[in-house]
């Protein structure tokens, strides 16, 4: 490990409720002074992933290392770490400066250094006048910052949060990301925060850990988890995404639907699979002419529904009965040149780059199953997309 | 299995958890030594003969041959129906006035309700010889022969287990949802359906839980049964008479193990019904407005004066007759009464040992409740232990005070005990006394650290903090005020209980309660009820004392709850 210029590692880690598995084989690496999200939806391991790291949940196997360090066994209180909850967790009894003060009161510093230190943090969350205030006077923002300088207060050297934004309103979020962004910046300071908030991730943090089922999906920049998403799980999760269950007919033909498309890409040996795109990725169409097929998927599908978004036009397209709508966001001046009635058939473009195409796990499906499994597919694209909305 | 043991060794020595398991271990091992370990001493004793050998069932058998014997299970059982079903549909309107109609007065008559409260259960026995007896005041207004009886029996008891009834459904019946109502409304419901089919349904659970509640109370109760039976005998009386009586200890551990029956399957639907009741409100819930109705409220206020009317005359009666120089003979007022250290039962030193036998209680016993309830919610070490000590916690609730006492007398007088030291003095009296009203002390911990975010140890871990400074610093002043209910509790309890004590005080330690079943026997019913009354105005004080300072010193200290 002392090899190794990361800060923090976790390996093999095993964690289970019962029989529920909350971490499988779960191993990570991060580097000093990154900002890491652990990212999926709630019962995937992620809170119980960094409750490990902190101490708080003891993994049945597997070893954390941290700094060097090996910590797999050490309680929280002998760990270096500070820690922000959802819900605060501030002392309502206690001032906000005596909050703040609270881990420092036993790390021996003289008094005036101690009320220095305070001072400097509510200077740093932009809150200096609110020192003799109790937790209770407060907002719930104003809350969450002093929690997150009490947490800063004896300047640890990983800094854990937990869903910190998911109790506040929407425009206190959006300003609290910000904040929380620029003060990790500035102090350098690793950070690991839980989330279930797509947007969150994918503007607050360095890397992003997509979770599923308590194993890694996937790991990545943000924009590598939402350009190229490795499984068909992080397709769905993260932005919004088209996903349309195919049959492999060869290396490049596919059947959508009951209808057959030639596709650009070499496609693995499967028999099933489902094929995903975003809907900012496709061109509108009057006529095929000059389309290459052996670079983009093209195909011709009957305009439904617009709906107006503000800065972007979502037209919903039928290609087939049997697949879900396709959903195509274009900006709104694009839209007025083409300027299509609804009812009209408009031929669709996707470039090889932006097709992604996911083998379904574990064949041999019986066609009864099968039929269940493309009902509930539909059902998953609507509800993606309008959580991708 | 085994990689969780490893992990386990390979932990550090960290003062912090050890403390935590030691504590744990402490809590277990006490609730052990003095509830477990003395009812098992009790179950063995019931299957002995009288010099300690093992004869099975014999002791069983022979109580069941004996007519007179098994004819108390009847009527126990008669008793406790005719108490529950009276308690809890009286209890019901009352607190269905107090809720939801437009009544004047809820206030007052709230306050009222509390009284009985305050009196030990042998006060309302007393109130009624005096108001129903041979020279009662009232005497003609009975239809039955005597007093002395069941009918005195279920009336005593009715008094004294009202307020009990009277909690449990206000709370039930104050989670009401107004939108039910109005969507009721809406649908043009008529009244007597909405009652029906939104109002009943709510407050399902806690009618449930009142009646098991109330049951549990009646069945087991042996001062009202032992002041005015008569020749009416109930189990817990017998338990006495077998074992003061006729120094029959096995005969009275077999009454015992039968009384602990009926206690402990009430108890255990009561726990059940109690985990439905939790989840029945949403958090989105509207609180219901009550709206006027004067033809209802009206009747609804005639009802609740009745009803308060009966537990102020009681109360009354008591303290009047207790003022009388010789009823019905000489009428004039004195404090002749108030003379205990003419009579018997152990004089105004058994009312300095209640007091101070109280204030212990008061003390150790909030200690001991919030350490072991701090210990099982918010710790995380050593999880069997701690659902152990969660499950024995819960258990005094089903043990008759009476069915307790007589099983520290097994327990602590074997000569091969250490423990027996403690036999004969102030503590055992003061444990005791604490195990039998440990289990609600228990939940109002429970209840008011639930409340407090369960991320605070996970907070001052972080910052290097140990448990017992955030348990100092922020946990116990968040839980001021329910810890200074409990100890209220426990005070008022140990001044007015008698069953669990009556087999455990020596000549040093007499209890004022006692004294009052004492003086009674001895037909000292005037000084009986002076010191009753006396019991209760201590109690009152010191409930007036709980509220001074709740509302004068917690305003000061605790300032951070305004907002």
């Amino acid at each position: 490990m002392t090899t190794s210029t990361h800060y923090l590692q976790i390996q093999h880690l095993r964690k289970s409720f019962g029989s529920f598995t909350a971490l499988d084989d779960i191993s990570l690496e991060i580097k000093e002074g990154e900002f890491i999200c652990f990212l999926g939806p709630s019962g995937c391991g992620k809170t119980t992933l960094l409750r490990a790291i902190a101490g708080l949940e003891q993994q049945e196997e597997g070893r954390i290392v941290q700094a060097g360090r090996d910590i797999s066994t050490l309680p929280p209180q002998q760990r270096d770490f500070g820690i922000v909850f959802q819900s605060y967790a501030l002392f309502p009894n206690l001032t906000v400066s005596e909050n703040i003060a609270y881990g420092l009161a036993n790390m021996k510093i003289p008094r005036r250094e101690r009320e220095q230190r305070v001072q400097s943090l509510l200077d740093q969350i932009h809150l200096p006048e609110i020192g003799d205030k109790f937790p209770g006077q407060l907002s719930g923002g104003q809350q969450q910052r002093v929690a997150l300088a009490r947490a800063l207060a004896t300047e640890p050297g990983l800094l854990l949060l937990d869903e910190p934004l998911s109790a506040l309103d929407a425009r206190v979020r959006l300003h609290l990301r910000n904040e929380i962004c620029a003060l990790q910046r500035k102090l350098g300071i690793t950070t690991i925060m839980v989330t279930h908030d797509q947007d969150e991730a994918l503007t607050m943090a360095d890397r992003i850990v997509v979770m599923d089922h308590g194993r890694i999906a996937q790991i990545g920049t943000p924009e590598e988890i939402y350009r190229q998403p490795a499984t068909e799980f992080v397709a769905r999760f993260v932005g919004s995404m088209n996903l349309l269950p195919a049959r492999v007919l060869s290396h490049n033909q596919l059947m959508l639907g009951r209808k057959e498309v030639q596709v650009p890409l070499m496609l693995p040996p499967c028999d099933e699979g489902t094929l995903g795109f975003r809907p900012e990725s496709v061109q509108l169409h009057a006529a095929p002419w000059g389309l290459d097929r052996s670079e983009q998927l093209v195909f011709q599908a009957q305009l439904e529904q617009v709906h107006f978004m503000g800065a972007f036009v979502r037209l919903e397209l039928g290609y087939d009965a049997e697949l879900p709508q396709i959903h195509v966001d274009l900006p709104v001046e694009q839209l007025h040149s083409l300027n299509p009635a609804v009812g009209r058939a408009l031929w669709l473009s996707v470039p090889a780059a932006a097709l992604k195409f996911y083998p379904q796990e574990g064949q041999n499906r019986n066609p009864v199953s099968e039929a269940g499994h493309n009902g509930q597919m539909n059902l998953g694209v609507a509800a993606m997309q309008v959580a991708g909305a | 299995m085994s990689a969780t043991l490893s992990l386990a060794a390979k932990r550090g020595f960290d003062t912090e958890t050890w403390l935590q398991r030691l504590i744990v271990a402490a809590g277990v091992l006490f609730l052990l030594l003095a509830l477990l370990v003395p009812l098992l001493t009790m179950l063995v004793k019931s299957l002995q003969n009288g010099a300690g050998e093992y004869i099975g069932l014999s002791n069983f058998i022979a109580y069941f041959s004996n007519p007179a014997l098994t004819e108390s299970i009847l009527n126990s059982l008669n008793i406790a129906v005719w108490t529950t079903l009276i308690v809890v549909s009286t209890a019901f309107v009352f607190a269905y006035a107090l809720t939801r109609s437009g009544m004047v007065g809820k206030k007052g008559f709230r306050l009222l309700t509390m009284l009985p409260l305050f009196a030990p259960s042998l006060l309302p026995a007393l109130s009624m010889i005096y108001l129903f007896g041979n020279q009662g005041i009232l005497k003609d207004w009975l239809p039955v022969d005597s007093i002395y009886g069941p009918v005195g029996i279920v009336m005593g008891l009715s008094f004294w287990a009202f307020p009990h009834a009277l909690m449990i459904l206000i709370t039930a019946f104050s989670n009401s949802d107004a939108r039910l109502y109005e969507a009721a409304k809406s649908m043009k419901t008529p009244s007597w359906r909405v009652f029906l089919t939104v109002t009943l349904p709510s407050v399902r659970y806690g009618l449930i839980n009142t009646i098991f509640v109330i049951f549990t109370l009646t069945i087991t109760d042996f001062g009202v049964a032992k002041v005015i039976g008569g020749q009416y005998n109930v189990l817990a009386t017998d338990i006495y008479k077998q074992v003061v009586g006729q120094q029959n200890f096995q005969m009275g551990a077999v009454v015992s193990v039968i009384l602990l029956l009926p206690a402990l399957v009430s108890f255990i639907v009561e726990r059940r019904v109690q985990r439905h009741q939790s989840s029945q409100l949403s958090a989105r819930a509207v609180p219901l407005q009550p709206n006027k109705a004067p033809l209802r409220d009206a009747l609804l206020t005639l009802f609740c004066t009745l009803v308060c009317g009966f537990l102020l005359l009681v109360v009354g009666m008591a303290i009047y007759a207790s003022f009388i120089t010789f009823w019905p003979y000489n009428m004039a007022l004195s404090f002749n009464n108030y003379r205990f250290d003419m009579m018997d039962g152990g004089g105004w030193a058994s009312y300095f040992n209640s007091l101070q036998m109280s204030a212990w209680a008061a003390v150790i016993g909030t200690a001991v409740v919030f350490l072991v309830a701090y210990m099982s919610e918010k710790i995380k070490p050593m999880p069997t232990a701690r659902k152990l000590l969660q499950l024995l916690a819960m258990l005094p609730m089903a043990v008759p005070g009476i069915v307790l006492g007589l099983a520290y007398i097994f327990f602590f007088n074997q000569p091969n005990n250490p423990l027996n030291l403690m036999y004969g003095t102030m503590a055992i009296l003061v444990l005791n006394t604490l195990v039998h009203f440990y289990t609600v002390c228990h939940l109002t911990a429970v209840t008011s650290l639930k409340q407090i975010d369960n991320e605070f140890e996970a907070v001052s871990a972080s910052l290097k903090v140990p448990f017992y400074t955030t348990l100092r610093r922020v946990t116990l002043p968040l839980a001021l005020p329910s810890v200074l209910d409990i100890s209220v509790y426990l005070f008022v309890n140990a001044m007015t209980t008698v069953s669990a004590v009556v087999f455990l005080y020596s000549a040093e330690t007499t209890l004022a309660s006692v004294a009052v079943l004492h003086m009674d026997e001895a037909g000292d019913t005037a000084p009986a009820a002076a010191m009753a009354v006396l019991l209760m105005l201590t109690s009152l004080a010191a409930k007036t004392l709980h509220w001074l300072i709740s509302h004068q010193i917690l305003q000061r200290t605790q300032r951070w709850r305004q907002r």
